[in-house]
């Protein structure tokens, strides 16, 4: 594929079939004045150079790559490095999203800002920005997810926003994404939205992805600098798919990169039981994209398993399921046991806790660093930290804290 | 001409506005809310809107949601729900029954769809996220097998927009009366009247108004500036309370609050 024919999302907001617009008519309005002011801001010098700003002054970017030398000589194949999305101010790539949204929200005048969060990361960074700019911040999050990430709650309260508990549906993400989108169209006026994924209607999953190709783009020139080409390998793992479009999207023409999504493989992809669509999905249209999805047969979404709320989604980024019919990309699955066996080995090892998130990508690494040559350098999107997740997995493990 | 046109018609020579209801297929369970439609066509509700039940109903508010999680329990299929309204269409050919869902409920039928539509009678369906840059090619479809596509028009839908949507529109139009879910508190004022009689102007096409019109008052008001209302979380509030031995008094309850409305707009 090559730079020539890699133009996405089309003027519909297509990725190849996927994609597009399929919301209420109400939300119609906002959503052209949303594109229509995206596209105004990425050709304005000041606005770019605002968000370059936050990104290093707020942020802290550019995140550093790092060397997993002890994991790499424990595992005894490829070299393994991480990028260091962990170290970013909130503790996850969330926050080079939320940065640049939040700035067009106040291009576009609104005063309040609402956002859904699974595993609390992206609640943080939204809460974060709408405190530093000194708007109304409303979050939803599903009960089971208030339960399981119960620090970030209590972030996001201080950072004054109110957590709204969402009790329907299967209590997880995708039902506080039903809650905000219900939420939006009755404050559309004065509320801007911030998706956390590359995932909803068009554009939102161009400017999620836009906004987090920071990481693939500081990825490139650390790599030229520091290996004097780029990586064999690049390994991310995908909940709606924010941090993997991010360290994947500058990256799809260079064809000598293979490009790996890891999706929560839960107890297993054959169980059923697991947030795997791209790995055990099919075709269908939700929260206004068109994408691979966990579905029956009557088109009734499927409640999810895995062990990390933030993967806990029964759909996917539609350029993920673009990059998936294509090939470009390769989306692989971890289970739960094997996301948290990986959180162990990189703390223990490296110093580093990392979130059950990022957990999946560090579990697909281990499983083929061994067999690789070690000339070969594989790059791990380190998407966040886990010290959200200590309790949990305490829990998980049957001990108390 | 069509089932639906037709019953606009025959309202117009009377000086009279639609009632239409919406309830959910499956809810309390298929054969009650058979029973409950059946009862709503013979109180003179002239167009039956039949919800299909999704589990992620996005555009609903808490009755309608709570409505959709009772007939998902029943686990009955979008195919099984057609067949109802066959047999009721068999006993009620001029009264139009049109589906109303979510796209990937739709889509689970694949290119089945279209002819199971038509060879169950189905008049017409409305796809809440289904917006108008989407649905050409499924217009198309629907249009050849005589089924009507009823388009939305929000209080944010542009001039610009409107004019292209009653282009390619049939059957009639559904004006959302608010910005918010189903079953939101409506205020009515005179922008709500002068925008639905605007878009009156621009087509020939019957507009209804939705959203939030639960008493006769309401109805009443919303029936002079339009050609019809609906009439959704109320009826599903009083279908949420469906007891299994008392359900001739839930029809009761439902057959006055129907006559109320009725009442409310002649
Ligand atoms: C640290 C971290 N990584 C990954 C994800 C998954 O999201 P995405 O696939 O959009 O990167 C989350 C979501 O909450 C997260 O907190």
């Amino acid at each position: 594929m090559s730079k020539e024919n890699y133009d996405f999302p089309d003027k519909d907001g297509r990725f190849g079939e996927f994609g597009g617009k399929y919301v209420s008519e109400t939300l119609i309005s906002a959503l052209d004045e949303l594109e229509h002011t995206y596209k105004k801001v990425i050709e304005d010098k000041s606005f770019l150079e605002e968000v370059k700003n936050d990104l290093e002054t707020f942020v802290g970017r550019p995140s550093p790559l790092y060397f997993a030398q002890r994991w790499t000589e424990n595992l005894g194949g490829a070299k393994i490095y991480l990028k260091r999305e962990d170290l970013n101010h909130t503790g996850a790539h969330k926050i080079n999203n939320t940065v640049g949204q939040v700035l067009l929200a106040k291009k576009m005048g609104k005063k309040r800002i609402i956002a859904e969060t699974g595993a609390g990361q992206h609640g943080v960074a939204t809460a974060a920005v709408a405190a530093r700019h000194g708007l109304e911040c409303i979050i939803f999050m599903g009960e089971e997810d208030i339960e399981r990430q119960s620090p970030n709650v209590y972030r996001m309260k201080l950072l004054g926003a109110t957590v709204c508990a969402v009790d329907s549906g299967t209590k997880t993400l995708k039902d506080a994404m039903n809650e905000a989108m219900r939420d939006w169209v009755t404050n559309v006026d004065d509320t801007h939205y911030i998706i956390g994924s590359v995932a909803g209607p068009h554009p939102y999953p161009q400017i999620v992805r836009d906004f987090n190709s920071i990481v693939g783009i500081e990825l490139k020139d650390q790599s030229r600098e520091l290996f004097g080409r780029y990586p064999d390998k690049i390994i991310a793992c995908v909940g709606g798919g924010s941090n993997a479009m991010g360290i994947f999207y500058p990256f799809l023409k260079d064809n000598s990169v293979d490009l790996i999504g890891v999706e929560a493989g839960g107890s297993g992809v054959e169980s059923g039981k697991h947030a795997a669509p791209l790995s055990d999905g099919s075709v269908g249209v939700l929260h206004g994209m068109k994408t691979y999805l966990m579905q029956d047969q009557e088109g009734q979404i499927l409640s999810t398993h895995s062990v990390s709320a933030g993967l806990d989604y029964p759909g996917v980024g539609p350029e993920h399921s673009y990059l998936k019919d294509t090939g470009r990309v390769v989306y692989e699955a971890a289970t739960d046991e094997e996301a948290l066996d990986s959180f162990h080995d990189l703390t223990k090892t490296e110093g580093i806790m990392p979130a059950l998130e990022t957990a999946h990508a560090l579990a697909f690494a281990k499983k083929i660093a061994p067999g690789l040559d070690n000339e070969e350098i594989i790059v791990i999107n380190l998407s966040g930290r886990g010290d959200k997740d200590m309790a949990n997995v305490a829990k998980v493990e049957g001990l108390t804290l | 001409m069509s089932i639906i046109e037709k019953v606009f018609q025959n309202l117009k020579k009377e000086n009279k506005k639609a009632l239409i209801t919406y309830s959910i297929a499956g809810d309390p369970n298929l054969e009650s809310s058979e029973k409950i439609i059946r009862n709503f066509i013979s109180e003179g509700v002239d167009i039956i809107e039949v919800g299909i039940p999704f589990s992620d109903p996005m555009a609903e508010g808490p009755s309608i949601q709570l409505g959709h999680e009772r007939a998902l329990k029943n686990n009955i299929s979008l195919l099984s729900i057609m067949q109802m309204c066959l047999k009721i269409k068999n006993d009620h050919p001029n009264t139009p029954l049109v589906l109303m869902g979510y796209m990937n409920n739709f889509l689970s039928l694949k290119e089945n769809l279209f002819d199971e539509l038509k060879n169950n009678k189905i008049d017409g369906l409305i796809i809440v996220d289904l917006p108008y840059v989407e649905s050409e090619e499924f217009l198309k479809k629907l249009n050849d097998k005589g089924v009507d596509l009823i388009r939305l028009i929000s209080p944010t839908t542009t001039e610009e927009r409107i004019a292209k949507i009653l282009a390619s529109s049939s059957g009639y139009l559904y004006y959302i009366s608010l910005k918010g879910v189903t079953g939101s508190e409506l205020k009515i004022s005179n922008e709500l009247e002068n925008r639905v009689s605007e878009i009156k102007k621009q087509t020939k096409l019957p507009i209804v108004v939705g959203f939030g019109i639960k008493d006769a008052e309401t109805a009443r008001k919303m029936s002079f500036c339009s050609d019809g209302v609906v009439v959704g979380s109320k009826l599903v509030d009083e279908i949420g309370k469906f007891e299994p031995k008392k359900e001739n008094i839930l029809n009761q309850n439902l057959t006055s609050i129907i006559s109320e409305l009725k009442h409310g707009i002649s």
